[in-house]
């Protein structure tokens, strides 16, 4: 449905070595990266990258995709799925283990007679780089609801999202039965990744809809510390963020595990929202500077609160219970209410900047496409956007698509693949051999 | 409204494409006559049996410069010397012909399929001086050259099975209607019934008439017959015309206008199975031309209803159709051929057009000798025209 | 059940039955012959089916009878959409005869939008064949030369075998919407055409691929046969439901089938040794 017009991420071939590439690769590369550079740059030339070979691994506890670092470029793609039996089940999950592992890996895929169409789109030449891929698999509620043999086993919050306070939902971007998150460097390495998994799966997936989105690039800081990006209304988002690393806390507001009273199939699996959020930027953009900064919570310039000086200061409410420092109705106020019993409802926020085209009336659609995921999809985002309900940013803001998903375990191993605890919950029995 | 209507819309591209194709052949027609000419000038004539003479003797070779047009040549080497030599075609290095071992006073031949270009011969001992061979290019070198592959023609040929099918479908609803109208004594009916079926056949003839058998049975002339018009292999077209026309009576030819309906559905079935290559176009065309200019013109065979004419009308369209499929394949290849073809055709045409009074064509017994001489010599020049065309596309 | 295949022997198999091999299947282009020359039949028969229909339907519209011309609408149309791949070789009838509204910049106001669905906006959108009579006039030239073009045409093979795929491709990216007959809702019956045509093509080629490339044939076929059980689901007695009466269930079911049989359908000439 929507597409990504904004071209992106192209590191500029001067700063590349300073910064770039990774130090061996750096050391062997010199040499003829100091030839070429004698090659005087063409209009045409491809933008050059030192992160095309940086990877990340498929096999693992968890899906990759939630906890890794955001990269620059991001598209969730939402499916129907045809596949009804759990043979076909089966097949798609395999498929899709099949396919994600190979793309996430890189390499060269198969060669066939040039009479008949390639194997591969080839968009990222015959050798596909990682250029750190993740593709994360999760399931809507329909998915079980239209397999009866899976209804009983549906996660027991997954539940199909309706329309908030403010939304104004399109039918075409919402829901689906399944979604793929895809992130890496690039929107090229998405999209080679999306067209890969719907030539491969023609008979099993139905394409619903998808947005793709992108992140800022920064420089790096000299001190090696981190900023979070920008969104579209050019405040930073995620300097709140509860910390990827701290495995102890992402096991309490991420994961599911063997203390939580869901599906024992489930643990190690996460909840997933996705909004599309459009943001009116146009009259953001007439809104005085202040006003914005209220609204948010936070100063434009540096994210920091305006009772700090860095982004990740943290806000005292307690000393500001009337709002006289932070509105009341500021966005980081009512999103978190930094309570003790709010510990319950944070949530982990991966979000893209979207931009689409133009709008009938001839406005920019430009937006957040949110993600989130949590442990528990209650005490998480849909506590949090019903304390948002009626806050001053929807002014400027109207989401209009996305929902709600159960992003499935990670492949333990080789011999694991997407969704397999699932079915053999459903009684379906699945062999699991080495490859 | 839009540009195109029923009477003004832009022609077909095909339609387009084959007029152009005509102006180029027309100027390759003049390119090739002058080719010609400085061909037969210079250039030894590559047919076959036709050898040149290489006589060596001291030392030296006679002639020492020779030139050859592309193609299969025949060298007769004399060895004239005092010693057993060998004689050698060489491309720079490398040896293409040879012939080892020419003892004293004896002569040896080779043939050499060659492509155009320069070449040495070596002249008896090796330090002899080295003759040169140079080849021309020739109808046959530019024919490989530009011989089309065999999937061009894949078109062409499903284009002309979609030609017989339709002709054949045509063939066995005449023939019903004939054996209809006799069954039901209708004289008129069933002598239109027989002109109509006589069309589609005539125009399929080149195919039909690979089957002997079905030949025999649905076309049989009574003058190849022992007892004539009383044998009892008198069957078919011939015998039915034979009893409209000269007994005038459908009586007695039911059993005839039954068989001719199960021998030419046979027919339509057999032709349907047919898996054509692409030479047996032009060869069908041309066997076909050639017959009818040899004995048919002459003789006629329709002896009863004499309308042979309309028979010949239908075989030239037939030809025609064959002709006009290939043109697209051929002409790059054999562009003077083409033309050659489509030149005899016209005058066929024209020949039969100027016979063709306000009521079609008269009756055959009314043609005279010359006129039939001058109609059997213009077949026979569009027979021995397209006899050269699969040569030209090499598919010899 | 069990599937005792491991990863990589099943991603092997996943190779074989939805990506074609690397050998190509060696097929004589005599045994072609056969099979185009079967379908330029095909072709013609449904190219004098429809000037025959579009007689009547003109002349139904040319009367003023708006409830006989608009039934006889979507069966019209069938024939040009069974022959699509041949039909749209010309453009410029193509264009006058069956381009929609949105190909042209004033879309249904512009001169230019004339032929089927021309007559469709005035008939289903406007219920009145008020100024449709030069439309319908041009619509019958229009078919009446594409007869007798075809007729004249050589069929080039790769068009030919191409066809199967770029029919179920045309579906998938402009039909499958419903916004081809977006005026009468007559979808499905430009669909059943559209598989029908495609499935000749298929079926006329199957003999010379069936031995070499048993599963492809079988997996192609069975998603035909998907369609065709899925399309009767509508069947009325004269024709086709509307296509808003299609269930979002069906609807993905002959969007997932017509992907497949384009994704498949597309290694067809490669098959056939057809660049």
């Amino acid at each position: 449905m929507a597409a990504n017009d904004k071209g992106l991420v192209t590191t500029r071939r001067n700063v590349l070595f300073g910064v770039g590439a990774a130090s061996g690769v750096l050391a062997t590369g010199l040499g003829s990266a100091s030839a070429a550079a004698k090659q005087e740059e063409q209009v045409t030339d491809a933008p050059v990258s030192g992160k095309t070979q940086e990877r990340q691994p498929f096999y693992g506890v968890h899906q990759a995709g939630i906890i890794t670092p955001r990269p620059a470029a991001g598209m969730i793609a939402a499916f129907d799925v045809l596949a009804s039996t759990p043979e076909d089940v089966e097949r798609l999950f395999r498929t899709l283990s099949e396919r994600i592992a190979f793309l996430m890996q890189g390499g060269k895929p198969p060669v066939f007679d040039d009479r008949l169409p390639p194997s591969d789109s080839g968009i990222l030449g015959p050798v596909i780089p990682p250029d750190n891929l993740t593709m994360t698999v999760s399931l809507g509620s329909s998915f079980f609801a239209k397999r009866d043999w899976l209804g009983a086993h549906k996660p027991k919050r997954l539940s199909r999202m309706k329309a908030f306070r403010n939304d104004a939902l399109d039918g075409d971007l919402c829901h689906g039965d399944l979604t793929l998150q895809i992130s890496s460097n690039t929107p090229d390495t998405n999209i080679h990744a999306l067209r890969d998994i719907i030539k491969t799966m023609p008979d099993l997936l139905v394409l619903r809809w998808k947005q793709e989105g992108s992140v800022p690039v920064l420089p790096p800081k000299p001190d090696g510390s981190h900023e979070s990006a920008r969104n579209f209304l050019g405040f930073r988002d995620g300097s709140a963020n509860p910390d990827a690393n701290n495995t102890e806390l992402m096991d309490r507001i991420v994961w599911l595990t063997e203390n939580s009273d869901e599906p024992e199939w489930a643990r190690r699996g996460s909840y997933q929202v996705v909004r599309i959020i459009r943001n009116f930027v146009e009259r953001w953009d007439r809104t005085p500077l202040g006003e914005q900064e209220r609204i948010i919570g936070r100063k434009k310039a540096t994210g920091a609160p305006f009772s700090g000086e860095t982004e990740h200061d943290v806000p005292d409410y307690v000393k500001d219970p009337e709002g006289k420092v932070t509105p009341l109705d500021a966005h980081i106020r009512l999103a978190n209410l930094r309570t003790p019993e709010s510990g319950a409802n944070l949530i982990l926020r991966r979000p893209f900047n979207y931009s689409n085209g133009v709008s009938k009336s001839g406005q920019l659609e430009q937006g957040l496409l949110f993600i989130c995921y949590q442990a528990d999809l209650e005490k998480g985002f849909i506590t949090v956007q019903r304390q948002l309900d009626g806050e001053p940013l929807e002014e400027y803001i109207k989401p209009i698509g996305g929902g709600f998903f159960f992003t499935l375990p990670g492949p333990l191993d080789e011999t694991d693949f997407l969704g397999r605890t699932l079915l053999e919950a459903a009684g379906h029995a699945v062999t699991r051999v080495r490859s | 409204m839009s540009q195109s209507t029923g009477s003004a819309s832009p022609r077909p591209a095909s339609q387009k494409l084959m007029q152009l194709a005509v102006v180029g052949a027309a100027a390759l027609v003049v390119a090739g006559g002058a080719a010609f000419y400085y061909a037969s000038k210079n250039v030894k004539p590559a047919a076959a049996g036709d050898a040149i003479t290489v006589t060596i003797k001291n030392g030296a070779c006679d002639p020492n410069a020779i030139t050859v047009a592309a193609g299969p040549s025949t060298f007769t080497i004399v060895n004239q010397s005092d010693r057993a030599l060998e004689w050698e075609i060489l491309d720079g290095v490398m040896v293409i012909e040879e012939r080892e071992n020419i003892a004293p006073g004896i002569s040896q031949t080779l043939q050499a399929k060659l492509k155009p270009g320069d070449y040495e011969i070596t002249c008896g001992l090796l330090n002899n001086p080295r003759g040169t061979l140079h080849v021309t290019p020739s109808a046959v070198s530019d024919a490989e050259a530009a011989r089309p592959a065999l999937r061009a023609y894949l078109g062409p040929l499903a284009e002309f099975q979609v030609f017989l099918v339709t002709q054949g479908n045509s063939l066995v609803k005449a023939s019903q209607s004939l054996d209809a109208a006799i069954k039901a004594g209708d004289l008129e009916k069933a002598k239109a019934a027989y002109q109509s079926a006589r069309v589609p056949y005539k125009q399929i003839e080149p195919m039909a008439d690979q089957f002997a058998d079905l030949h025999n049975a649905i076309d049989p002339v009574a003058d190849y017959l022992e007892k004539r018009e009383q044998d009892p292999a008198f069957t078919g077209f011939h015998r039915i015309e034979y009893g409209l026309y000269t007994q005038k009576s459908t009586a007695g030819l039911e059993n005839y206008s039954t068989k001719l309906l199960a021998d030419v559905t046979a027919l339509k079935d057999r032709i349907r199975g047919l898996r054509i290559s692409p030479e047996q176009i032009a060869k069908g065309a041309q066997r076909l031309m050639a017959s009818t200019a040899e004995t048919k013109v002459a003789a006629g065979v329709d002896h009863y209803a004499q309308t042979d004419l309309s028979d010949f009308e239908a075989n030239v369209a037939g030809v025609s159709r064959m002709m006009a499929l290939l043109k697209p394949v051929a002409v790059t290849a054999a562009p003077q051929v083409v033309g050659d073809i489509e030149l005899r055709l016209t005058d066929v045409s024209t020949e039969l057009k100027a016979l063709r009074g306000p009521d079609g064509y008269p009756s055959y017994d009314g043609v005279n000798a010359d006129t039939r001489k001058v109609l059997s010599q213009k077949m026979q020049a569009l027979a021995d025209a397209i006899g050269k065309l699969n040569a030209a596309v090499g598919l010899e | 059940m069990k599937l005792k295949l491991t990863l990589s022997a099943s991603l092997f198999a996943l190779s074989a039955a939805i990506l074609p091999g690397v050998a190509v299947a060696e097929v004589s282009p005599l045994d072609l012959v056969q099979p185009i020359a079967d379908y330029k039949i095909y072709v013609s028969e449904n190219s004098e089916k429809l000037v025959a229909d579009t007689k009547a339907f003109t002349d139904a519209v040319k009367a003023g009878d708006v409830e006989k011309a608009k039934s006889l609408f979507g069966a019209t149309r069938m024939s040009y959409e069974a022959i699509e791949p041949i039909a749209e070789l010309f453009s410029d009838l193509d264009g006058s005869i069956d381009s929609r509204a949105d190909d042209h910049e004033l879309a249904e106001k512009d001169p230019g939008f004339t032929g089927f669905h021309r007559i469709e906006y005035g008939l289903f959108a406007q219920n009145s064949t008020e100024g449709l009579g030069p439309v319908a006039d041009q619509l019958m030239a229009d078919v009446t030369e594409l007869n007798k073009r075809i007729t004249d045409l050589t069929l080039p093979p790769e068009k030919v075998v191409g066809g199967a795929a770029v029919l179920m491709e045309e579906v998938a990216a402009t039909k499958i919407s419903g916004e081809e007959d977006r005026y009468s809702h007559t979808d499905l019956w430009d669909f059943k055409a559209n598989f029908d045509g495609s499935r000749k093509i298929f079926d006329l080629v199957r003999p010379l691929i069936e031995k070499d490339e048993a599963a492809f044939v079988t997996k192609v076929s069975a998603n035909f046969d998907a369609v065709d059980t899925t399309l009767a689901k509508y069947k009325t007695a004269d024709g086709y439901e509307l296509y808003d009466k299609l269930s979002e269930d069906d609807r993905k079911v002959l969007a997932a089938a017509v992907n497949t049989l384009a994704e498949d359908l597309s290694t067809l000439r490669g098959k056939l040794g057809l660049n």
